[in-house]
């Protein structure tokens, strides 16, 4: 810097005008925020004011990122990795499930997290945690064989549903308030009805596993699992065609279900050079299905498809492996944990424009 | 190497018994045997070896030596032991209620990340060379002279096929029982009668005869051995048609691990002298936390049950129990949840005969990535196993003048975990 000439480099430079659109267009998505965390991520959850967004990591902690603010929070407490989350519907409420079979529960408006709650529901893994519509009661599953259902207001267990007779890898309320759906390793898909605490019905993902003969053992499960916002789908997210599962050679899939019928609708699959896990289904308020997996050289995919269409409508390449999905109310925004650390925001619209350029 | 050529062979051909007696002599001269009347006990008592071996490589960080809340931990807590102190992964929940009956080793470094040569290492007490496995070992010196079984039985759902018995001939080599299913042609062929059969035996020794004039024993004895062997197998046929007790069943487990170990116990209480059972499935480079969940839940009540009724038998004593791999898993978790090959900081347990229970031999350092204390290899281990059944493993196989030393002349047992 010349002695004679005033230092600018404090100087604020006026910000041009940045115009963002609105227009929900899936084949625009492209990302706008990462989080960074040092160690791999492996779950998410956005609360549904659409403020924080927490990810379970390959760690014992849960991080919470301010999405507005970009604040980080760190919730200690967990034993084990944690594995799933849920949130009240005011997003005051946090509940986190760990490898371990501990559920805890979270005071989020809390400067400090502590658990507040800390449920042991399952022997091994609690895989899942799911809260009811009416925000009374939890649902979850583990490696015990179990799906129960809890009382949020004091922990007290409800019900348990016998039945599964492999790992139970995720659960989940339908939206009549009235069942549950669960899916095991073997992709048995159990309906159980939450008034007579007996299962109902059944549906078939058995596409959704495979044994390795070489290696002697069954791969499966369901990595996500979700309802149409008016119940009449159910998506699971998984893996089907295993070759190899040992070294990761299998197909992603997301299989859909006809709720009233319990008859498969569609096997969703990317390109077959994409192999690996698909991690994670949500179902956009328009109407669109949004899919996300993982390929066995540790990059990402996330995947868009149209209802009544066999395939992806389009297919955005994420640089590295994603390991789950949410999306922000506002219909326009998802998240993405992935394995490198990074939580990453995604716009579902066309980038924004800045005025003058 | 070779030496005195010009001496009769047959003055290299140790009798088993001799060989043993020797063995004996050595071991008290180890130390191994602490007093008259242990010394008289193991004398008057078939040893035995017990190997479970778990394929692919477990991994030692959800198996013997976890390392939770660290950087490669993993999402498993380690969970306190029947012995004070000892923790060791919430994998194995009935494991650890019988760890006062084995030890741990967690201090191997193998030096390689290859199946094969892990699974040699291992199994030899070599990196390289033709040598034979323990269990041929087990099968040479410690088989009774009238075993009605083979000295070492392999049972396993796939595998591979080695030359486990090396120059100790063919009848010490390992037999492979496909799960709890008989060996094949154990019945003697359709329309061949008692009298027929007898014949064409009698037949084969009369070649044998023939053919042995001016030759060396040991070109004919390793068939008739394994001519014998069968004969008795097949005499044994209804030891592999009797169903498994439903009780012993729920306690094992209906899977085939289950049942191979069931078979495993029989064949102990059978005197058989080596039983190897191999649990498919920890090669995880990929899903490697689900997987365990999957195969050490199904490997730990099993081996749990085995080890207590072997204890409960009073056949633990005089049983060699080793549970290994061909090496571990990398600490460093890969994007798809797996852990690769990693020979160089890792875990296996022993117990038994032989063994000082309840030990841990061998620190790794914080994040599990090296060893950091009493570094062993396979070389070790071998003496470790084969001293801890009273033979000497400083001694040279005598084989057609030929002088092996049994162990690597280059390694050591690991003396602190002998009993």
């Amino acid at each position: 810097m010349k002695v004679n000439q005033p230092d600018t480099s404090g100087a604020i430079e006026a910000q041009k005008p940045v115009v963002e659109s609105d227009l929900i267009e899936p084949t625009k998505t492209h990302q706008v925020a990462q989080f960074k965390h040092e160690f791999p991520l492996t779950s998410c959850r956005v609360d549904p004011t659409g403020t924080y967004v927490v990810a379970g990591a390959q760690d014992l902690d849960i991080h919470v990122w301010n999405l507005h603010t970009k604040v980080k929070r760190t919730l200690k407490g967990h034993t084990s990795w944690v594995r799933s989350f849920d949130f009240s519907d005011d997003g005051n409420t946090l509940y986190s499930a760990c490898w371990g079979g501990d559920i805890k529960v979270w005071n989020m408006t809390d400067a400090a997290p502590k658990p507040t709650m800390t449920i042991a529901a399952h022997k091994g893994s609690a895989r899942w945690v799911r809260l009811s519509r009416d925000n009374t009661k939890l649902a979850t599953c583990g490696n015990d064989l179990l799906v129960k259902v809890w009382n949020i207001a004091d922990g007290q267990l409800l019900q348990t549903f016998k039945g599964h007779e492999r790992h139970v890898y995720a659960v989940d309320f339908h939206p009549d308030g009235q069942h549950l759906v669960s899916q095991d390793l073997m992709g048995f898909i159990k309906i159980w009805d939450l008034q007579t605490g007996k299962q109902a019905r059944s549906m078939d993902a058995t596409l959704m596993t495979g044994y390795d003969k070489k290696f002697a053992a069954d791969m499966g499960g369901a990595r996500d699992l979700q309802f149409s916002p008016d119940g009449n789908e159910l998506a699971s997210a998984g893996i089907t065609n295993v070759v190899n599962s040992f070294a990761g050679v299998q197909d992603p899939i997301i299989m859909l279900f006809d709720w009233k019928t319990g008859k498969e609708k569609a096997q969703l699959k990317p390109d077959k050079t994409f192999q690996g896990i698909a991690w994670g289904v949500r179902y956009h308020p328009d109407g669109f299905l949004i899919g996300v997996g993982a390929n066995r050289s540790g990059k990402g995919e996330l995947w868009f498809s149209k209802p009544g269409e066999k395939e992806f409508f389009h297919t955005l390449k994420l640089p590295t492996a994603a390991r789950g999905l949410d999306l922000l109310a506002d219909g326009r925004h998802l998240v993405i944990p992935h394995s490198d650390g990074s939580v990453c925001t995604y716009r579902l619209t066309a980038k924004a424009k800045i005025l003058g350029t | 190497m070779r030496r005195n050529q010009g001496c009769n062979q047959r003055d290299h051909h140790l009798a088993r018994r001799q060989f043993l007696a020797g063995a004996a002599g050595g071991a008290v001269g180890l130390g191994l045997l602490d007093s008259p009347a242990t010394a008289e006990k193991i004398k008057g008592q078939h040893k035995r070896v017990l190997q479970v071996y778990l394929q692919g490589g477990v991994s030692q960080l959800e198996s013997w030596d976890p390392k939770p809340g660290t950087e490669f931990g993993g999402p498993f807590r380690a969970i306190p032991t029947s012995v004070p102190g000892m923790h060791i992964s919430e994998l194995l929940p009935y494991t650890a209620q019988y760890m006062h009956l084995l030890s741990i080793v967690r201090s191997i470094n193998l030096k390689t990340n290859d199946h094969r040569q892990g699974r040699l290492f291992m199994e030899k007490g070599r990196r390289a060379g033709e040598y034979p496995y323990v269990g041929s070992i087990a099968s040479k010196y410690l088989a009774p002279p009238n075993s009605e079984l083979p000295g070492y039985i392999h049972i396993s759902t796939r595998g591979l096929s080695d030359n486990t018995a090396a120059f100790l001939g063919a009848q010490h080599g390992q037999l492979k029982f496909e799960g709890v299913k008989p060996p094949k042609n154990l019945a003697v062929p359709k329309g061949l009668d008692q009298t027929a059969d007898a014949r064409r035996i009698q037949l084969r020794q009369q070649f044998n005869t023939q053919f042995g004039r001016g030759r060396s024993k040991s070109m004919t004895e390793s068939f008739d051995a394994s001519f014998e062997q069968a004969a008795k197998l097949m005499g044994r046929k209804s030891f592999f048609e009797k169903a498994p007790d439903g009780k012993d069943l729920e306690r094992y487990g209906k899977h085939d691990f289950g049942r191979n170990c069931l078979l495993a116990r029989s064949l102990l209480e059978n005197n058989a002298t080596c039983v190897k059972v191999t649990h498919h499935g920890y090669d995880s480079h990929a899903e490697n936390f689900n997987f365990h969940l999957e195969q050490l839940g199904e490997f730990d009540k099993t081996f749990a049950m085995l080890l207590s009724d072997l204890h409960e038998r009073g056949l633990l004593e005089s049983t060699l129990v080793m549970v290994y791999s061909e090496f571990g898993r990398t600490p460093k978790i890969n994007v798809r949840y797996g852990r690769d090959h990693w020979g160089s900081a890792w875990s296996i347990a022993l117990g038994g005969c032989g063994i000082q229970p309840g030990a841990t031999i061998g620190v790794t350092n914080e994040k599990g990535t090296a060893v950091v204390d009493r570094e062993i290899d396979a070389g070790h281990l071998f003496h470790t196993y084969l001293q801890a059944l009273g033979i000497d493993s400083t001694n040279d196989h005598e084989i057609s003048g030929r002088s092996i030393p049994i162990g690597d002349p280059t390694a050591q047992p690991i003396k602190e975990l002998l009993a």
